[in-house]
């Protein structure tokens, strides 16, 4: 369920693409640091922009030049720990593990195997974190559970098995703007991973809140993709009048950028079913294509 | 106060033109409309006044001499987001109306659960308490059976129309401020134009 915000990377700055690259690394870095190796392979642009959010500060952070085996011959420009980026990190861990939790519990076969030994793997990482941040910890545990609970009743409501998702990101900002914009992330990266597992989970059997709330067994209808993509694109629209009131920072025109374009953009290519949610990816290998398109 | 002139994002010797450019952009970024309902409004209001007060003081001092401007509406301002009273004598209603428009959700939400009679203006409420909480989804179907309920009612026709149209109505998802096409094609002969330049001057 991760993968889904990142900043449209032709659209930014140079200066803001290096920016951006600082923090990709830095939290790559730092997760390895605090958390061991196996955690650095968590990373993925949700959390790097859970970092760049939960910054604060016009000033730039402290960078250093970094080796790391995705890059072993040339140094890059990497962001120092700094608040922002431990809590990021630690935070990224916990969502990271609980999220394997649910896939143990909701897959078979090879996947579930897959989860279990992914689990295994970062279980030492989350427990560093847990003692680090037992409140989000417990906030993600209920919220998950509640989301759990709402599942299994086959829930109807589209929105309230959403803001489950939703408030659990939401926890991780006690600053009224932040907050509200991770309330719709969350919201957003819910309905659109709901949107992208709607054939397999049909296929399978198992609860999509998509089809719960339109009463579908096939594939959405025309109707229902623009139903749904009109919902995702009002949390987009909150996310981007929100984004203004954000006090400046040092990656403010990352964040605009996602906000107003990355997103809208992710938006339409879930919808269209063209949409693969990306983890791991070392950012070194981005070019563009000829038609200045996509990464 | 903050210096004037950092508020609106244009140096001290900016023209007059560039001032006026950096306060109408601004004014559109935080415009009440963008805030509609949403919880934020206060903040974006009280941007909106740092901002009007910063033009209104650049143009104080530099208008020794000349004279007639204006800053983007005031008081209208102030008066974003709430619904306007509706006619008849449901207390009550308004109440709850208040409550949403206070942000006080729960209160709201205790109140409309309470009540027995399913009216339109109820299902109106209903929707409006899901919008502003940011259940888009929900806050549509509420919408939808007020105006079909009540097709007459101005009011709940429009704030269907508006979920409908995805909210906030003068978003600036897509477009930068600095790229005004932002469609594919323009990209690519933006770049094939730039291509042929590089080659002749090499």
């Amino acid at each position: 369920m991760f993968g889904y915000v990142k900043p449209e990377l032709g659209e930014l700055k140079m200066k803001e693409f290096g920016r951006f690259r600082a923090a990709y690394c830095g939290m790559c870095h730092e997760l390895k640091k605090s958390y061991g190796t196996a955690a650095r392979f968590i990373l993925n642009y949700d959390f790097v922009f859970l970092f760049m959010l939960l910054s604060e500060g016009k000033e730039p952070p402290e960078m250093k030049m970094r080796r790391c085996p995705a890059s072993p011959l040339r140094a890059r420009c990497v962001s120092c720990r700094n608040d922002a980026l431990t809590l990021a990190s630690g935070y990224s861990v916990i969502l990271a593990y609980r999220k394997l939790c649910d896939d143990v519990r909701d897959e078979n076969g090879l996947k579930k195997l897959k989860a279990k030994l992914k689990r295994a793997l970062i279980a030492r990482a989350y427990k560093k974190a847990v003692r680090r941040y037992p409140d989000f910890d417990n906030a993600v545990r209920d919220r998950l559970a509640e989301l759990t609970e709402l599942e299994k009743n086959r829930e109807p409501s589209l929105d309230r098995c959403a803001d489950k998702f939703a408030s659990l990101l939401a926890s991780a900002s006690k600053d009224r703007v932040k907050e509200q914009i991770l309330y719709h992330l969350g919201r957003l990266v819910y309905i659109a991973d709901a949107f992208n597992d709607l054939e397999e989970d049909l296929k399978k059997g198992s609860f999509n809140p998509i089809a719960a709330r339109y009463g579908l067994s096939q594939a959405a209808d025309k109707n229902t993709a623009e139903a749904v993509k009109l919902t995702l694109e009002a949390s987009s629209g909150v996310i981007s009048a929100d984004a203004e009131l954000l006090p400046d920072s040092y990656w403010t025109g990352i964040i605009k950028n996602t906000a107003d374009i990355g997103i809208p953009k992710m938006i339409t290519s879930v919808i269209k079913g063209e949409y693969v949610a990306s983890p791991f990816r070392p950012l070194r290998n981005v070019t563009l294509k000829e038609n200045g398109d996509d990464i | 106060m903050r210096d004037p002139y950092t508020v609106l994002g244009v140096s001290r010797n900016a023209s007059d033109a560039e001032i006026k450019k950096a306060y109408r952009e601004l004014v559109r970024k935080y415009h009440p409309d963008n805030y509609h309902d949403n919880p934020l409004a206060d903040l974006a209001e009280e941007k909106m006044k740092e901002i009007n007060e910063a033009y209104d003081e650049i143009q104080k001092q530099r208008s020794s001499a000349s004279s007639g401007y204006s800053s983007y509406g005031r008081g209208t301002a102030g008066a974003s987001g709430g619904y306007s009273y509706a006619s008849g004598n449901q207390s009550k209603y308004n109440e709850i109306r208040a409550a949403i428009n206070s942000g006080d959700l729960g209160k709201a939400e205790a109140m409309l659960k309470e009540e027995t009679a399913r009216t339109a203006e109820w299902y109106f409420l209903m929707g409006s308490l899901y919008y502003k909480r940011g259940w888009f989804d929900e806050a549509t179907g509420y919408f939808q059976t007020a105006a079909t309920m009540e097709p007459s009612n101005q009011e709940y026709a429009r704030a269907y129309n508006m979920v409908n149209r995805g909210g906030y109505p003068y978003r600036n998802t897509y477009s930068t401020p600095s790229t005004t096409g932002g469609d594919m094609c323009d990209v690519c002969t933006a770049m094939m134009c730039a291509n042929m330049l590089c080659r002749c001057m090499r």
